[in-house]
């Protein structure tokens, strides 16, 4: 009722005079958004853009010292830092590891998740309730427990699985990061499948009642309806998942003490928390900056091509 | 949008503004010679520390000095994160008053000036006598006047072995390495492994190397020098390549639940270890007690007995304290006072780095989980013979992590231990380079 009122008002006045109060409301909505905005941008601001800032500063100082323990005089460098970003081998390698990760895993992972999620949503599977839980569970478990879960799994003397890891070697410089792949897989498939399964929730039913009175079966209808409408949720987890490769960290890490491949510089985040430590703050700055660029290129350079394509 | 930018211009600059100050500040703040009472009533000081029990220790300090009442912390060994939180500290200017370092960790503070040089305290300075010689070397970085810590255990080495399985296999105890790999192919034949090698923790092979004479780093005070491929370190690594080939010791990594339970399970039949490894054993293989006995460590040549160390820490000051009398003090007494030490023996396995230390009682006792063994007596020995001038560099973060990389391939059979030796050189002076630290 109040509502009508108040949108009605304005336009049954002329408009020049419906300006100032138009205006009035505009300030008042301001300070209202300002309101609900505030918390935000507060925190937006001292944890997020403070600290990128922060980050970009530090990675273009550089140090000079005097003598063997010579206090750090910090001086502006310029791009000294990222000089040696660009010329790092091991760095751009795992760069490379990690894209031929994305390229293999991201695909297998959202593949499955589609399936699961048409699954459930095809009414083929009794106790849909339950699986959807199932699936989601491994997403609970805090990825440092499941990948030293993994990890025992797959570790040659300890693992309940002994016949298997005792022939396959699965924790070797050729194969573990493929067994760092499979645990990724596990964690994060019932969550892709949890945002595909409810787009798929939100397509009309009449949508389906009129395919199938054209004539389409099962295969048909998900093939040419669900996953044409369910296109923005892939491309939103395939988003999510390419930043997540390219960020991978916590399994590697673990992995670390199970096998002996995972080198400190195995991917691009280990290279930042192993300068870190030493510690190269200028220099783990400018690499964090440059992993930052180069994931948002991919993830843009992805939607583009993405958005390109469903727009012909 | 203009006032978006505009917040972040302002931002930006005093970001900037930040960092120029932090720069220019902190070395004026603290004038280095200042160590005297601080008066005006108690003080209270902090301290972060991974020591088992360190409480208790502090306890009994608190119970009798309510004028310096200390509030200790505990964390991750330092490595695990403790020096990783010390750094950050530093750069935050939040850093406790004292704080638990490793010796090989020491020069790595000192080159980021967190560090107060407790040689300008008299008390410290007057301690120095105490302490067992190398130990203090170990601290005062190569100026006779300076101490950046004190003394708090040492890691002398030694070889603890499984005495029934030896005596089972007809297996003599090895006291030369040339005996040591001789033994390793009876272990195999036997179905065992006579130890692992440790790919993964760099300080055992530091140790090792130390025995065999081999010196990583040096400092003439105008510039660094990286030598990780001396000849002793070189002789060491072809030692333990050649086992690695002939594959008599296990790739199980150290410090895993499968290392664990490789001597749980009687599959691992020695160690090379330091003396507070007794307690890491009678953790990780509880199943295995009263059959372990401690020997001196293998000799390179009979002629000359010789001992590796490994590990060993010093209770530092850092600079941003505003109480470095009062943390000296503290300090001087957890590390030489034979209650402390006492303590910290039964708490955590430490082993004394003063000279009056190897006597204390608690040190003359048989250990029940050896057989009743008096261990200390083998490591006491052991002690007296780590030769002297080991000393590390700024870096030792870097070094390890990047020798360990070496290491591990190695062991997977790609390439040898030299050749990680040789890449670990090269990176630590590129490492060093990086933070513009002079290297030759």
């Amino acid at each position: 009722m109040t509502q009508l009122a108040t949108t009605t008002e304005p336009l049954a006045q002329d408009r020049p005079p419906a300006r100032t109060p138009a205006r009035r409301g505009r300030i008042r909505y301001a300070r209202a958004a300002a309101v609900f905005v505030g918390p935000f941008a507060v925190l937006f601001l001292l944890f997020y853009l403070v600290p990128i800032v922060y980050a970009v500063v530090q990675s273009l100082y550089t140090v000079q010292r005097t003598g063997t323990y010579g206090p750090a005089q910090e001086v502006f460098g310029g791009l000294t830092q990222y000089r040696l970003v660009f010329s790092d081998g091991p760095f751009w390698r795992s760069v490379g590891r990690m894209l031929a990760f994305g390229a293999i895993q991201v695909p297998v992972m959202l593949g499955l998740a589609l399936a699961l999620a048409l699954l459930l949503d095809s009414g083929l599977v009794t106790g849909r309730r339950f699986f959807r839980l199932a699936f989601f569970v491994p997403y609970a478990v805090p990825g440092v427990v499941a990948a030293i879960m993994w990890g025992f799994l797959y570790s040659p003397n300890l693992s309940p699985l002994k016949p298997i890891t005792s022939t396959f070697d699965l924790l070797s410089a050729d194969t573990v990061l493929w067994s760092i792949a499979n645990v990724v897989t596990w964690v994060y498939v019932g969550y892709n499948m949890l945002i595909i399964y409810s787009a798929l929730m939100s397509i009309p039913t009449e949508m389906y009642e009129a395919a199938r009175l054209d004539g389409a079966g099962r295969l048909r209808i998900a093939w040419s309806i669900k996953i044409p409408m369910v296109r923005p949720a892939i491309v939103l987890t395939a988003v999510f998942s390419i930043i997540g490769t390219l960020q991978l960290l916590s399994e590697p890490q673990v992995f670390r003490s199970f096998s002996s491949a995972v080198s400190s510089t195995y991917t691009p985040n280990l290279t930042v928390l192993s300068l870190s430590s030493i510690p190269n703050f200028h220099l783990a700055a400018a690499f964090s900056v440059v992993l930052a660029l180069t994931t948002f290129v991919l993830s843009f350079a992805f939607l583009k091509t993405a958005q390109r394509r469903s727009n012909p | 949008m203009s006032a978006f930018l505009r917040t972040i211009g302002v931002l930006l600059t005093s970001a900037v503004a930040l960092t120029a100050c932090s720069t220019t500040d902190t070395p004026a703040q603290n004038p280095a010679s200042a160590c005297a009472p601080s008066g005006g009533g108690p003080v209270t000081l902090t301290f972060t520390s991974w020591i088992p029990g360190i409480e208790e220790v502090v306890q009994a300090w608190n119970a009798k000095n309510p004028d310096i009442q200390v509030k200790v912390q505990t964390g991750p060994n330092g490595n695990g994160g403790t020096y990783q939180n010390f750094f950050n500290q530093l750069k935050a200017g939040n850093a406790p008053d004292l704080g638990q370092i490793e010796y090989d960790a020491l020069p790595g503070f000192r080159v980021q000036d967190g560090l107060f040089d407790l040689g300008a305290c008299d008390i410290v300075a007057k301690a120095k006598d105490q302490f067992v010689p190398w130990t203090w070397d170990q601290v005062s970085l190569g100026d006779a006047g300076s101490a950046y810590g004190v003394p708090q255990d040492t890691g002398p080495m030694a070889l603890f072995y499984r005495a029934d399985l030896f005596d089972k296999a007809g297996i003599a105890v090895p006291a030369t390495w040339q005996e040591y790999a001789a033994a390793a192919e009876k272990v195999k034949a036997a179905g065992g492994y006579i130890t692992n090698f440790s790919q993964s923790d760099i300080n055992q092979f530091a140790g090792l190397a130390w025995q065999a004479g081999g010196h990583w780093f040096g400092n003439d005070g105008q510039k660094w020098t990286v030598s990780l491929a001396d000849p002793g370190t070189t002789k060491v690594a072809q030692y333990w390549q050649d086992l690695i080939d002939r594959k008599l010791v296990s790739s199980v990594p150290p410090w895993t639940t499968e290392w664990d339970n490789a001597y749980n399970t009687d599959q691992a039949w020695t160690w090379v270890s330091a003396v507070w490894g007794a307690n890491s054993i009678a953790s990780g293989a509880p199943k295995t007690a009263g059959k372990w006995r401690v020997a001196p460590m293998p000799q390179w040549d009979g002629a000359q007995a010789s001992a590796g160390n490994w590990g060993g820490s010093s209770t530092a000051v850092f600079k941003t304290s505003k109480h470095p009398y009062e943390a000296a003090k503290f300090a001087l007494w957890l590390n030489s006072s034979d209650e402390a030490l006492t303590l910290l023996n039964q708490k955590a396995n430490l082993y004394p780095a003063t000279k009056a230390g190897a006597n204390l009682p608690a040190l003359a006792d048989g250990v029940a989980f050896y057989g009743d063994q008096k261990i200390y007596e083998v490591f006491a020995k052991a002690s007296t013979q780590v030769p002297s001038g080991f000393t590390w560099g700024p870096s030792m973060t870097a070094t390890y992590a990047n020798a360990s990389d070496g290491f591990k391939a190695a062991v997977s059979g790609k390439g040898t231990l030299l050749d990680a030796l040789t890449a670990a050189q090269a990176y630590t002076i590129q490492t060093l380079k990086n933070q513009a630290i002079p290297v030759a």
